[in-house]
């Protein structure tokens, strides 16, 4: 079932992606049989990252990372990216709407990690976002030997779309 | 004894942390050892505006007198329509030691929400399906077991 509202300022649609973004994360967390703990601790820290850098333009990308601490040759096990589209609506009409269903598919198509696996958040900038105090420079993992699967888009809201993908360990 | 009955725009008027920090600016003046309470729980209470349990049903604040405070989130076009009308209280019901918040959450958080505020004495989480049950200081000279009306609680 999708929801939507009609509004029509892009102010809006920036709260609106960024916070229901983080709810679907906490979504796929949860559904995914990952502890949520940490995402809690950290859920101003992030969700004030992303508004800030959605509403500058300057997001691309914001990827849950799920690693096997331990694990060789790679502890990457799984991941999740939602990808920002600028012009998914092109003039947006201000429709505001998030389809929880994409997300669910997702997570019964990806299935359940260990109990031991442990996540992170990435985000991916363009270059020249403002900083902010509190996040630090890193690289994502490898995600050789995976395959990358494109669910559509969860989440959007004015001119914004946030596209959910997700990767697999790919067949040997 | 009757409630005070609010209502707060949240997402896309707010985030959540945002929305969180309006209810909180209502409850306690900023600065105060008892807005720190509040603050310290920002996170928690976010993830709940987030899956809009708050809109549901009421966050019920029980002062440590005065009257009980209800406070319901808007989400969508109802935020929009909601910033306009936000009305602030006469007192801050959480600005004395003292006062105790139920807060509500669905069912399939609820378990982790309520470890998570294990740590916040005064402040509970109960299922949003639920009415609440309140003992309730009304006067100087005792304390008064109140049964809540379901259907009142439900009234926006």
């Amino acid at each position: 079932m999708t929801t939507a509202v009609h509004v029509n300022t892009s102010t809006y649609a920036t709260t609106h992606v960024a916070t229901n973004m983080l709810g679907s994360i906490r979504s796929i967390i949860k559904g995914s049989g990952l502890n949520p703990d940490l995402l809690r601790d950290q859920w101003a820290a992030l969700e004030h990252g992303i508004a800030t850098w959605l509403s500058s333009r300057h997001l691309a990308t914001v990827t849950l990372e799920v690693y096997h601490p331990g694990k060789q040759p790679t502890d990457l096990v799984g991941r999740f990216d939602f990808t920002i589209n600028y012009g998914y609506y092109p003039g947006g009409d201000g429709d505001l709407w998030l389809d929880p269903d994409t997300v669910a598919y997702a997570i019964r198509k990806n299935g359940s990690y260990p109990a031991r696996c442990q996540y992170r958040i990435v985000i991916d900038n363009t270059p020249g976002h403002p900083e902010i105090p509190g996040w630090t420079a890193t690289t994502y993992r490898s995600t050789a030997g995976f395959t990358r699967h494109v669910v559509g888009t969860a989440l959007g809201g004015g001119s914004l779309g946030a596209g959910l993908s997700y990767y697999t360990r790919s067949s040997r | 004894m009757n409630a005070v009955a609010r209502t707060v725009a949240a997402v896309p008027v707010r985030t959540s942390v945002q929305t969180w920090e309006a209810i909180a600016g209502l409850l306690a003046p900023a600065g105060s050892p008892e807005r720190d309470r509040l603050d310290a729980v920002t996170n928690i209470a976010a993830i709940l505006i987030t899956a809009e349990y708050t809109r549901q049903a009421p966050i019920v604040i029980m002062p440590a007198s005065g009257r009980r405070v209800r406070i319901r989130t808007a989400h969508g076009m109802d935020a929009i329509d909601a910033l306009d009308g936000e009305i602030p209280l006469a007192a801050s019901p959480c600005a004395e030691p003292g006062w105790t918040m139920s807060l509500p959450c669905g069912i399939d958080d609820i378990d982790e929400i309520r470890d998570a505020l294990s740590g916040h004495p005064g402040i509970d989480v109960r299922d949003l399906t639920d009415g609440i049950t309140v003992e309730e200081t009304v006067s100087a000279s005792g304390t008064a077991a109140w049964s809540v009306n379901y259907d009142e609680m439900e009234r926006p």
